[in-house]
């Protein structure tokens, strides 16, 4: 006795049930009796191709139980366009399940595929802002942060205010690895069709401002300091350009001032391309792998015997 | 300052072998509890989980019969497309109802046919019911011209995402199938195309980012989980650069496989509670309640520690060395974010895959799996500390404990992920196809 098997609108299915080929399968699970029921219409209707009003309610609820069915929503979005149904109302129905399923993939190709579909007539702003709710779920949601540029690049968004809600999450999160990749996304993501991204001098002036005004917030933040290395990579700069920033929370001379392990990797670097600074290099190798990085330790050990300096001594310790 | 001898502080834990052998036969033998229904269409991967974990543990063969493997590898082929590739679950085969016209409802999966293949090899089946032609002639269909793969052919169209994950497992199937050897092939009397490997690797290049880490597409963000199928990849494809820039013709990447290496040597982090907020995990000497007997001494040592370096804790460094010997460090998918089972093999594998083991903290990761996210009732091992365990991480915690050198369980092949005794079977099978 079971939802469908009850309903006379469903009286003409003949249900068909999941057959595991023998004794002792693999990874069986418990099913509940409403997930197995449906499954049985679910391939019935699949069988018969049947592309009904019916079916769109069917797939909602296997949806619901089992998001990760890789051609139920195949199937559903072909019965979507074949009925000519209203894709704003399949958007509503996708935002609650979205944020039921976190981690689903199949949801966000799905919305794309229904987004793209709709073109000038989707709601860009609405789609924004539904982006900004799940970000309050987990502002680091990959495939959202995704999505994201799908809707920058599909939309043209690049100048509409994207940079700014780059500062928005990074305000509210400056260690948001996510948010400073968008960020780096939106100010270089054009240079293929001739944009210039940080190869243009102002932009990209204005960008190690930003990145350093991050730094001087939480010295001790990963991100920022990739932001700064990975400007300096694409616009050919010299990281030598770098050193007074490494300085200002790194030194080797007074080990006791140091506050920012990045700092003192990056200085490491810089000196090492200096004439004689070798030798300095390897004591902040020092540094880095008795006091303010152990976890790293064999990492630092290894930087320092390519630069031919001998193993990780500990008198450096502060 | 105090001074802390390793015999003080380093008590190993240890694994719990007997809770992980009963965690893993409960899977095996009795149903999966309900919650895995979200997962019914992921079957093939849970199900080579199990076969793997128990291979690892050394107990497949004394937890089952041989006719339960049997039917075991009897379930596998129940999965076995009629065309070649494998399906996740029986669930979209129509039986006697499948037609022509429903046929693009029942497609072959290239994920599925991957961990097929592979839990095939490890439970010693002989592959004489693989339909080898028809699976490599399909994987040829399932590359896009950009290179990379989709996971599903349907009407005609390569449907699911453009992320490695599929790449990394194409490159597997071929890898089993037919071995390294580029080109054309000869199978039963047939003569199949190859894939287009440089195409494949012109991928992996774009996906490489401004930070050294690799993402699933080009801008979007690094992920340890994405470095690792597209190091795996090269790897399965014999395309990988390990040293200095990279060969073009055959084409190699990545293009500079040190910043790849320290982008993931930056993954090993002491931060490991998922609540708790990051200024104040990242500040010095948060104590945590699950101290050792020693505690006292190490609290000592610290506050000593303190004493000499005079930094601010909103602005200092974020892990010390004590924090490290007491709590391990595990690995995250992506900078600035906390511990994770999984990662621990994703990123730790990496090393393996690029012949740099001794890059990351090993002792701290078996501290960290051992001592944090290990199930002390049930076996297995849970996402964070504290959580239940489930399939995936339990599976990839063991697979990131045998790289770590844990004495035992059985050696892993990292890039594969099965053991190396698994993998091994393979020539014995090339030479039976004439690869």
């Amino acid at each position: 006795m079971g939802k469908y098997s009850e309903d006379p609108k469903w009286s003409d299915i003949d249900p068909l049930p999941t057959d595991e080929g023998g004794p002792n399968p693999l990874a069986a699970i418990a099913y509940a009796e409403d997930y197995e029921e449906t499954m049985s219409y679910l391939r019935a209707v699949m069988a018969a191709n049947e592309l009904s009003p019916r079916v769109l309610e069917l797939t909602e609820d296997l949806i619901d139980m089992n998001p990760a069915h890789y051609t139920v929503w195949l199937y559903r979005s072909k019965c979507l366009f074949h009925l000519h149904s209203d894709l704003h109302e399949e958007l509503e129905w996708l935002n609650e399940t979205a944020l039921q399923h976190q981690k689903n993939y199949q949801i966000w190709h799905h919305r794309l595929t229904i987004v793209d579909a709709l073109g000038e007539e989707c709601d860009v702003q609405g789609e924004q802002e539904f982006v900004a709710r799940m970000f309050e779920k987990d502002a680091k949601n990959y495939h959202v942060w995704s999505y994201r540029q799908w809707l920058v690049k599909r939309f043209q968004l690049w100048e509409k205010g994207e940079l700014e809600f780059t500062e928005k999450m990074l305000e509210e999160d400056v260690r948001n690895n996510s948010a400073w990749n968008h960020r780096w996304y939106v100010v270089n993501g054009r240079e293929a069709e001739g944009v210039k991204g940080v190869t243009d001098p102002e932009i990209r002036e204005r960008e190690i401002k930003y990145a350093e005004a991050a730094i001087a917030k939480a010295p001790q933040n990963q991100s920022p300091w990739n932001y700064v290395r990975g400007i300096r990579k694409a616009s050919g700069t010299e990281l030598a350009a770098l050193k007074p920033l490494a300085e200002r929370y790194a030194s080797v001379e007074r080990p006791g001032t140091v506050r920012s392990s990045f700092a003192l990797d990056l200085l490491v670097d810089i000196l090492s391309e200096e004439s004689g600074g070798k030798q300095q290099a390897g004591k902040a190798l020092d540094l880095l792998a008795t006091t303010y990085d152990p976890i790293r330790k064999n990492y630092w050990a290894y930087r320092k015997s390519q630069l031919g300096l001998g193993s990780i001594e500990t008198a450096a310790t502060a | 300052m105090a001074v802390l001898s390793n015999e003080d502080a380093a008590q190993e834990p240890d694994l719990d072998k007997a809770r992980h052998v009963k965690y893993w036969t409960r899977c095996l033998k009795t149903l999966l509890p309900h919650h895995y229904t979200s997962n019914d269409s992921n079957r093939l991967y849970l199900a080579y989980f199990i076969v793997s974990a128990l291979d690892l543990l050394g107990a497949l063969d004394t937890v089952s019969s041989a006719d339960e493997r049997e039917d075991y590898v009897n379930w596998i082929y129940r999965c076995q497309h009629p065309n070649g590739g494998f399906r996740m679950f029986p669930g979209t085969d129509f039986g006697e109802r499948a037609t022509a016209e429903n046929a693009c409802w029942d497609p072959a999966n290239i994920p599925a046919t991957y961990f097929a293949l592979a839990s095939l090899l490890i439970l010693k089946d002989d592959f004489s019911r693989i339909n080898r032609a028809g699976t490599l002639h399909w994987l040829r269909q399932m590359q896009r011209e950009d290179g990379s793969f989709g996971e599903t052919l349907v009407n005609g169209r390569i449907e699911g995402g453009r992320d490695p994950r599929c790449g990394y497992c194409a490159a597997g199937i071929r890898y089993i199938l037919r071995g390294l050897r580029e080109g054309s092939a000869k199978v039963n009397g047939q003569e199949v195309d190859d894939i287009n490997v440089n195409q494949l690797v012109h991928c992996v290049r774009l996906a490489e980012t401004f930070s050294g880490g690799l993402a699933d597409e080009p801008f979007h963000e690094p992920h340890a989980g994405y470095t690792f199928c597209c190091l795996g990849a090269l790897a399965l494809l014999g395309r990988l650069n390990l040293t200095g820039p990279p060969a073009e013709s055959p084409l190699e990447a990545p293009k500079n496989p040190e910043e790849v290496l320290k982008w993931l040597v930056f993954l090993q982090t002491e931060l490991s509670d998922p609540n708790a907020g990051v200024d104040s995990e990242f500040a010095q000497s948060q104590r945590r309640s699950n101290k050792p007997a020693n505690s006292k001494k190490i609290d000592e040592a610290r506050d000593a520690r303190k004493d000499t370096v005079h930094q601010e804790p909103c602005e200092t460094v974020g892990v010390t060395l004590f924090d490290l010997i007491v709590d391990g460090a595990g690995m995250c998918g992506r900078p600035n974010k906390v511990a994770d089972t999984c990662y621990a093999f994703w990123a730790g594998a990496c090393f393996h895959i690029m012949q740099q083991p001794q890059l990351y903290n090993d002792q701290a990761i078996r501290r960290y799996l051992l001592g944090k996210t290990q199930h002390d009732v049930l076996g297995g091992f849970g996402k964070f500390a504290g959580d239940l365990p489930d399939l995936y991480h339990s599976y990839l915690g063991l697979a990131a404990l045998s790289l770590a050198e844990m004495t035992g369980v059985k050696k892993l092949d990292a890039g594969m992920c099965m053991s190396t005794e698994a993998r091994s079977r393979l020539p014995k099978l090339w030479a039976s196809w004439n690869v």
